[in-house]
């Protein structure tokens, strides 16, 4: 193999090359491309779970409060016993478990949405420790309260002031941004997790619909070892029966709706017809161009060429196009996915998910956390379709030159 | 085989189908030895050459060159022995459009290990012999067809062969540029003492060989 005939080859054809390369090149930028459209929709469903540090939620949907009267809990969220939280503590990949009370209370003067939080479990609601705009999160156990910023500016409450909340008087010691919070378990006020416990528990209205015992919860975060979301979710279908909803990456993924969200198998086949379509380009091309050269290879094995020469020699000029179409599909794919990058997604919130009651004003609205697509080309995905590429050329090459080398000098030559 | 004979052909046959092109040629040729195989277009001769020269395989009969039977030789081994022994002439010149002259001309060193300063100063050595000194950088589509067969004929000489087969080597040239080719070969053969077999079907350029022989319908006929 000589590497300046080579290149000379290639410069000189070089319609041929670069349509061989274009060709393969435009394969690989398709295939990368999909793949990275595919993970940015995983990744983007993962997204409303994991700005709360979880992986998984899981409630429990059960009867409408027969009166709007002081403390009741959403339809959406009844009692999850203590007993069924340590049975799902148990299931093989829960790595960790955050609890909250969601509450609705309708007091004479203003209706509440309450969430008591675990204060110092960075999984759930208090993540939003970092969205206090003014005072501080909630201390270990006082009994106080962080109140939306929004919800204390239309009601006129300070920091400093006392909030009255089905009967219970609560400092209010910090305020929270929700605009920039979490989707899932937003709240107008927040309170220590066994405030809230002991308001449901004491909420004569709540127990005739949810029995509920202080140490109960309606809503759970977990994280889960990520091969084992599926099956966790099934084993806690079971424990909490039917009605229980477990919102998991998979089944924001299905709300997305989008063909790249659906299915890995899609992608996957999507990305390999382009890619096969891209290698008969390059194959056709490439045949095109050895076959053109008959006579060519004639003269060098009458000059003393082996059959191992030519052969490597051919090998190495598909090999190098194919390089070179794998580092510009790579190219191609990064620049794509660049301007793919400012386009933002909506990722629709159930509306059992969503903490407002539908009949206060805002609640009826399909609630939708937005964010930028998260797509790129992971390094790995790069190095497999370069050596994919490489990996075609390789066998392109071969296959080609092992035909057109066994060319008897005389057969071509024959017929000056 | 006499010790001076380099290539002996012996009982030579040669079938395509049910054609038979050569049939049961003998021939010997002397080393330092110029021989010109004439006849008309078609007799055989261009295919006695790929024979004698191992580009083909003989239907029957025997090819000693340079004491080695290349008749029983792998395409393998053949091409290994062309490689070593012999330089190869061609009517159409058989330059690789890609490559430049000095290219072209050092094509049959590619293969072998050798320093590519060293390659390089083997062309332009044997182009400045053909004065083609001047054109050495250039490609063959930027050649007259008598420049194109002086790189050819340098490239025949490149690996130091013990003999040249040319095949119609005029044949693709208007008269006066063939008559400087043969001054070329002639003069290749007088002052290098360059053994060739040259195949023709002009008589007046075979008589400036040492040896003529002539061929009809497949045998030879003196």
């Amino acid at each position: 193999m000589n590497l300046h005939y080579v290149i000379k080859e290639l410069y000189h054809r070089r319609r041929r090359t670069i349509v061989s390369v274009l060709g393969l090149s435009i394969g690989v930028a398709l295939f990368l491309i999909l793949n990275a459209l595919s993970l940015a929709y995983r990744e983007a469903a993962c997204a409303p779970l994991t700005e709360i540090g979880a992986d998984i939620t899981v409630q429990r949907a059960g009867n409408v409060p027969e009166e709007l009267a002081g403390a009741v809990f959403p339809c959406s969220a009844l009692t999850i016993r203590r007993e069924e939280v340590n049975k799902i503590e148990k299931i093989p990949g829960i790595r960790g478990v955050g609890q909250a009370v969601l509450i609705w209370v309708f007091d004479p003067q203003r209706a509440w949405i309450v969430l008591g939080v675990e204060r110092d479990n960075p999984i759930g609601p208090a993540i939003l420790r970092s969205f206090v705009t003014e005072g501080r999160f909630l201390d270990d156990g006082k009994s106080e309260a962080l109140i939306e910023r929004g919800y204390a500016r239309q009601f006129g409450i300070k920091l400093g002031d006392n909030v009255s909340v089905a009967g219970r008087q609560f400092p209010v010691v910090g305020l929270v941004d929700a605009s920039r919070a979490p989707k899932i378990a937003v709240a107008n006020l927040y309170l220590p997790l066994k405030e809230a416990q002991d308001i449901a528990a004491s909420s004569k209205p709540l127990q005739s619909v949810s029995p509920f015992a202080p140490g109960d919860v309606n809503l759970l975060f977990l994280k889960v070892d990520q091969q084992q979301i599926t099956a966790a979710a099934a084993a806690m279908k079971s424990i909490l029966g039917e009605k229980a909803t477990i919102a998991t990456p998979e089944s924001f993924l299905k709300l997305l709706g989008s063909l790249f969200a659906l299915s890995d198998k899609f992608t996957m086949a999507a990305s390999l017809i382009a890619m096969l379509i891209a290698i008969l380009i390059a194959f056709k091309t490439m045949a095109g161009n050895i076959s053109e050269r008959t006579r060519e290879i004639g003269v060098l094995k009458a000059v003393g060429w082996t059959h191992r020469n030519v052969t490597m020699q051919l090998l190495t000029e598909s090999i190098i196009q194919c390089f070179a179409a794998g580092i510009l599909g790579i190219l191609i794919a990064v620049i794509v996915t660049f301007g793919l990058s400012f386009m933002t997604v909506n990722i629709p919130i159930p509306w059992e998910m969503s903490p407002t009651p539908h009949f206060l004003p805002g609640g009826g609205e399909q609630l939708y956390k937005t964010l930028r697509l998260p797509v790129h080309i992971p390094l790995k995905l790069a190095v497999f379709a370069l050596l994919l590429s490489v990996l075609i050329g390789g066998l392109t090459g071969a296959l080609l030159s092992s035909h057109i080398s066994k060319i008897k000098p005389s057969e071509v030559l024959r017929h000056e | 085989m006499n010790n001076a004979d380099i290539l002996v052909g012996t009982n030579l046959f040669k079938r395509f189908d049910n054609l038979e092109v050569v049939k049961n040629v003998s021939l010997r040729i002397k080393k330092g030895e110029f021989v010109s195989l004439v006849g008309k277009s078609g007799c055989g001769k261009t295919t006695l050459l790929s024979l004698l020269s191992g580009l083909e395989q003989p239907t029957g009969g025997k090819v000693v060159l340079n004491d080695k039977e290349i008749t029983s030789a792998s395409e393998e081994e053949l091409a290994l022995f062309r490689r070593a022994h012999i330089g190869f002439i061609f009517q159409s010149f058989n330059l690789i459009p890609t490559l430049s002259a000095w290219e072209n001309v050092a094509l049959p060193l590619f293969p072998i290990k050798m320093a590519s300063d060293q390659r390089h100063k083997r062309a332009v050595e044997l182009l400045e012999q053909m004065e083609m000194g001047h054109r050495i950088e250039h490609l063959p589509a930027a050649l007259s067809g008598g420049e194109k067969q002086r790189v050819a004929i340098a490239r025949a000489l490149a690996n130091h062969p013990e003999i040249v087969f040319a095949d119609e080597p005029t044949g693709n040239l208007d008269s006066a540029t063939g008559a400087a080719i043969m001054i070329i070969l002639n003069e290749l053969h007088k002052k290098q003492g360059m053994t060739m077999l040259m195949v023709t079907h002009a008589e007046e350029l075979a008589e400036t060989a040492d040896r003529v022989i002539r061929m009809k319908d497949g045998e030879v006929i003196a």
